[in-house]
C-alpha cells in the first residue's frame, strides 16, 4: 500500500480540486510526484497585492503531514515575510520546536491537522497583513513600516510583472 | 522556467568544460607523439612535463565526472532537481572536509592520495543518491521493476565496495602502522552504515508497498532503525576521534559530521523514549473511540484524512479522536495533541466510566450543583443529556444541568434520611469537565445516580469515622439481610445524629475529594498562584479541618454513649433512632426492638452499630423519636457533659 503521506496528499489534492477555495489553485507538478506542488495565489483584494497572481511551489517531506512542507514563491516578491529567494516564512510552516526567528508561539506552528489549503489561506492573509517583526526580508519590513507608499508602488510593480503588464510610468 | 534555463546553462558550461579538457589533453598527447614518435618515450615525456601533467590531471577529473554521469544514468536514470540540489550541497561539504583532511596528511599528499579521496567522494555521492532514491519510494505511486533492480544492484555493489575498502584499510594499517588509510577505513565504515540504512529502509518500503493494508508498525521500525544506525555512527565517530587524537591530532574535518551525528542521535533517542511513553499512555490510558464519538466528528481522522473505525481510533484526554496509527507516528515527533496541543506526557489519571471511587471535587469555586431528586430522573437525565463523557460520570456534574431541584431532596432520597436541610451539596466542576461533557454520551455510562451518591456518602462516612469497614452494599443496599441475620437483641442503636450535637445542628463536612483522581488540568489549576488556585487550596484545607472536627464530634459522641451505657445499663433510649424526622410509621419497630445491654452497646460502638442502625433505616426507613425519649437523651447528654468537664 502506498505510504500514508502519499495518500494524504492525494486526498488533499482531490479536496482542493473538488472544492477549490477562492483565490487558490494548487496541485502536484506532475502526477508521478505528489510531493512537489505548484500553487497560484491571487493577491487579496483591497491590499497592495490586489489583482496579482503569484506562482509558488510547495515541497513536501516524505513524512508529511508529520513535518511541514516548504513553500517558496517562484516569482519576484517583496514582502516582509518572504525571503528574497522566495521562501515563505510563516509560523504555520515551522515545525514545533524550531523557531528561526524566535518569536513564534508554538500554538501557531505546524501540526498534522493543518493542510495545504490552510497554508495557502495563511499565505494570503500574510500578503494582506505582513508581520513586520519577522524580518525575513528586512528591507521590505522597514519599507512597510516607514514608507508604505513606496511599498505599495513596489507591490504594484510586482503585480504587473506577474500579470505580464508593462509597468506604468 | 528560470530553473530549466539555469540547468541548461549549467549543462552548456559543463559540456564546454569537457570539450575544452578533451581538446587540451589530445593536444598534449599529439604534441608528445609528434616529438617522440613512439609510445613509451612520449608517455615519459608527458610525465616529465609539468604543464602536460596538469592537463592530464584535469582530464582525469573530467573522466571521473563523465564516469559518474554515466553510472548515475545507469543506476538512477535522470536525477530529480531536489536530488541534485542535495547532492551538490553535500558534495561541497565533503570537498571542504577533504581539504581539511589534507592538512593533517600533508606529508602523504600524492596523486594516489588525491585519487583515493576522489574515489571516496565519488562513492559517497552514490550512497547519498541511493538514500534519496529509497526515500523517494515512499513518495511516488508508481514504482517500476527497473527501479527495484537498480536499487538492488546499487546497494549490493556499494556494500561490497565499502567492505573491500574497509578490509584494505585494516590490513594496510595493521601491516604498516597508522597512515591515511585510517581515515579511509573510517569513512568507508561510515558508508557501510549508510548503505545498511538504505537497504533496511528499502526492505521496509518494499514490504509496505506490496502489502494491501496499512502497515502500522512501519513507523516504529523506522524509528528503531534510525536509532541503531545513529548509535553505530556515534560510536564510530567517538572511536575515530580517540584514535585520531592518539595517533595524529584533532581531526577537525570530522567535527561537523560528528556534531550532526551526535545531535541527530540525541534527538532520535529522545524521540524514542518520549514516543514510547506517549504511545504507552495512549494504549493504556485513553479509551477507544466509540461509534457515537466517530459520528460526531464525521468519522474522518484529521491526520490522514481517512475514515476511522472504532477499533482503530483513540480518544485523547482532550476528546480529540485520531487513528491509533496516526497518533503513534505523530507521537514519535511531538507528544502533544495535534489539534489542541495538549501535552500527552503530563500524567493524566483518567478514571473511566466504571470507576467506583468518588469523583474528584474539582477546584472551581462558585458552582453549586444540586442533586436530582430521584434515581429515575437522574438516569433519564444522563440518557438525554449528551454532555456526559466517559470521564465525567460524576453524578453532580449531571445534576448541575438540572436547575430547580432542591438540595435537601438529595438527602431525602438516601436511605439514611438525614435532615441536613440547609445544606446544599457543594459541587465545583472545572471547565475541563465542561469540555469533556460536550462529547457524546458514553454507552457504558449507565451508573445509577443513587449509587454514586451512596458511594460518596460512604466515603464521607468512612472518612468521618462512622461507617468503618462497612461497604456500600451492606450499608445501603443489602441492609435488610444483614440486620435480620443478626440477633436483634444484641444490636444496639448507636446514635447517628451527627448533625445534632446537644440539639444544635451543624453542617456535615464536604465529601472528601479524592485527590488521586484529579485530572492534569485540575492539578495545574490547583498549582497556580492565581486567586482561583489559592482559593481551591484553601477550600481543600478547610474541608479537611471540617472533617477532622466532625471526627472529633463523633468520638465525643461515642465516648459519651459508652459512658452513659455505663451509667445506666437498663437504658434503652439508644435503641430508638436518633433522628428527628418528618417521616413517621416507625413506632412498631421501636416496640419490637428489645432493650440492649451494656456489653453489646460498647462492643458495637465501632462498626456494627452503624450497620444495624442503617439496616433499621432500611427496614423502616425512619424512626421517630418520641418527645419523652428525646428529653431523656438530652438530659443524659447534659449530665455527661457536666461529668466530663
Amino acid at each position: 500500500m502506498a505510504g500514508s503521506a502519499l495518500r494524504r496528499l492525494m486526498a488533499e489534492y482531490k479536496q482542493l480540486t473538488l472544492n477549490p477555495p477562492e483565490g487558490i489553485i494548487a496541485g502536484p507538478t506532475t502526477e508521478e510526484n505528489y510531493f512537489e506542488w505548484e500553487a497560484l495565489i491571487t493577491g487579496p483584494e483591497g491590499t497592495c497585492f490586489e489583482g496579482g497572481v503569484f506562482p509558488a511551489k510547495l515541497i513536501f517531506p516524505s513524512d508529511y503531514p508529520l513535518s511541514p512542507p516548504k513553500m517558496s514563491f517562484t516569482c519576484d516578491m517583496f514582502h516582509p515575510n518572504i525571503y528574497s529567494d522566495g521562501r515563505v516564512c510563516i509560523s504555520i510552516l515551522h515545525a514545533p520546536g524550531d523557531d528561526p526567528m524566535g518569536y513564534e508561539s508554538s500554538n501557531e506552528r505546524w501540526s498534522p491537522v493543518q493542510s495545504v489549503e490552510k497554508i495557502l489561506l495563511s499565505v494570503i492573509s500574510m500578503l494582506a497583513e505582513p508581520n513586520d517583526e519577522s524580518g525575513a526580508n528586512v528591507d521590505a519590513a522597514k519599507m512597510w513600516r516607514e514608507d508604505r507608499e513606496g511599498f505599495n508602488k513596489v507591490a504594484e510593480t510586482l503585480v504587473r510583472k506577474t500579470l505580464g503588464i508593462p509597468t506604468s510610468k | 522556467m528560470s530553473t530549466t534555463t539555469a540547468a541548461a546553462a549549467a549543462k552548456m558550461t559543463s559540456t564546454t568544460a569537457v570539450a575544452i579538457s578533451l581538446v587540451l589533453s589530445s593536444c598534449v598527447v599529439a604534441n608528445a607523439f609528434r616529438q617522440k614518435k613512439q609510445f613509451y618515450p612520449s608517455v615519459v615525456y608527458i610525465c616529465k612535463s609539468n604543464p602536460s601533467m596538469a592537463i592530464m590531471y584535469m582530464q582525469a577529473l573530467v573522466a571521473v565526472y563523465l564516469i559518474g554521469k554515466l553510472t548515475g544514468k545507469l543506476f538512477f536514470g535522470s536525477l530529480r532537481p531536489a536530488e541534485s540540489e542535495r547532492l551538490i550541497e553535500k558534495a561541497w561539504y565533503a570537498v571542504t572536509e577533504t581539504c581539511l583532511a589534507f592538512t593533517i596528511f600533508k606529508d602523504d599528499l600524492s596523486p594516489k592520495f588525491v585519487a583515493l579521496f576522489t574515489l571516496l567522494l565519488f562513492l559517497k555521492c552514490f550512497h547519498w543518491l541511493a538514500e534519496d532514491r529509497v526515500d523517494y519510494m515512499e513518495r511516488t505511486p508508481v514504482i517500476s521493476y527497473i527501479f527495484h533492480l537498480r536499487i538492488w544492484l546499487l546497494l549490493v555493489i556499494l556494500t561490497l565496495g565499502d567492505v573491500y575498502f574497509v578490509h584494505d584499510a585494516y590490513t594496510t594499517t595493521m601491516a604498516k602502522g597508522p597512515s591515511v588509510q585510517l581515515v579511509f577505513g573510517f569513512e568507508y565504515a561510515l558508508l557501510i552504515t549508510l548503505a545498511a540504512n538504505a537497504a533496511f529502509k528499502y526492505v521496509l518500503h518494499a514490504v509496505d508497498v506490496h502489502s494491501d493494508t496499512f502497515w502500522e508498525s512501519k513507523a516504529v521500525l523506522l524509528l528503531y532503525l534510525e536509532f541503531f544506525i545513529g548509535l553505530c555512527k556515534a560510536v564510530m565517530y567517538v572511536v575515530f576521534l580517540i584514535i585520531m587524537v592518539r595517533t595524529y591530532t584533532i581531526p577537525l574535518f570530522a567535527f561537523r559530521p560528528m556534531y550532526h551525528t551526535l545531535r541527530n542521535f540525541k534527538k532520535v533517542f529522545q524521540d524514542l523514549v518520549l514516543s514510547r511513553r506517549a504511545i504507552h499512555n495512549m494504549n493504556t490510558l485513553y479509551p477507544d473511540a466509540t461509534l457515537q464519538d466517530l459520528q460526531a466528528i464525521e468519522n474522518v481522522c484529521i491526520i490522514c484524512r481517512e475514515d476511522m473505525t472504532a477499533a482503530a481510533a483513540k480518544k485523547l484526554p482532550c476528546n480529540h479522536i485520531f487513528h491509533t496509527s496516526c497518533l503513534r507516528s505523530w507521537f514519535q515527533r511531538h507528544q502533544t495533541c495535534p489539534t489542541c496541543r495538549l501535552d500527552i506526557l503530563r500524567p493524566t489519571p483518567l478514571t473511566t466510566q466504571n470507576s467506583n471511587v468518588p469523583r474528584p471535587i474539582t477546584p472551581t469555586p462558585g458552582r453549586t450543583a444540586q442533586e436530582t431528586p430521584s434515581t429515575e430522573a437522574a438516569a433519564s437525565s444522563s440518557a438525554t443529556d449528551n454532555s456526559r463523557g466517559p470521564s465525567t460520570s460524576n453524578p453532580t456534574h449531571v445534576s448541575s444541568n438540572q436547575a430547580g431541584s432542591s438540595g435537601s431532596s438529595y438527602y431525602n432520597q438516601t436511605p439514611l434520611q438525614y435532615q441536613f436541610r440547609p445544606y446544599t451539596f457543594q459541587q465545583r466542576s472545572t471547565s475541563v469537565d465542561e469540555i469533556n461533557g460536550n462529547n457524546s454520551e458514553n454507552s457504558n455510562n449507565g451508573i445509577p445516580e443513587s449509587n454514586n451518591m451512596n458511594e460518596s456518602w460512604i466515603a464521607f462516612m468512612n472518612a468521618a469515622g462512622i461507617g468503618g469497614g462497612i461497604g456500600p452494599s451492606s450499608l445501603f443496599n443489602d441492609m435488610p439481610q444483614t440486620s435480620t441475620n443478626l440477633p436483634s437483641t444484641n444490636i444496639p442503636q448507636i446514635p447517628l445524629n451527627l448533625p445534632f450535637v446537644g440539639g444544635i445542628a451543624i453542617q456535615p463536612p464536604n465529601i472528601p475529594p479524592n485527590l488521586d483522581t484529579l485530572s492534569d488540568e485540575e492539578l495545574r489549576l490547583m498549582e497556580q498562584n492565581t486567586r482561583q488556585g489559592c482559593l481551591a487550596r484553601i477550600k481543600y484545607i478547610t474541608d479537611i479541618k471540617c472533617m477532622l472536627d466532625a471526627a472529633v464530634v463523633m468520638m465525643n459522641q461515642y465516648s459519651s454513649a459508652c459512658l452513659m451505657a455505663g451509667l445506666d445499663s437498663t437504658d434503652s433510649t439508644f435503641n430508638s433512632e436518633t433522628k428527628t424526622s418528618d417521616t413517621t410509621e416507625n413506632d412498631e419497630q421501636l416496640e419490637t426492638r428489645p432493650p440492649s445491654n451494656i456489653s453489646s452497646e460498647t462492643d458495637s460502638s465501632t462498626g456494627s452499630g452503624v450497620t444495624s442502625s442503617s439496616s433499621g433505616s432500611e427496614d423502616q426507613l425512619i424512626q421517630e423519636e418520641t418527645e419523652q425519649q428525646r428529653i431523656i437523651r438530652l438530659k443524659r447528654l447534659e449530665k455527661f457533659g457536666s461529668n466530663s468537664t
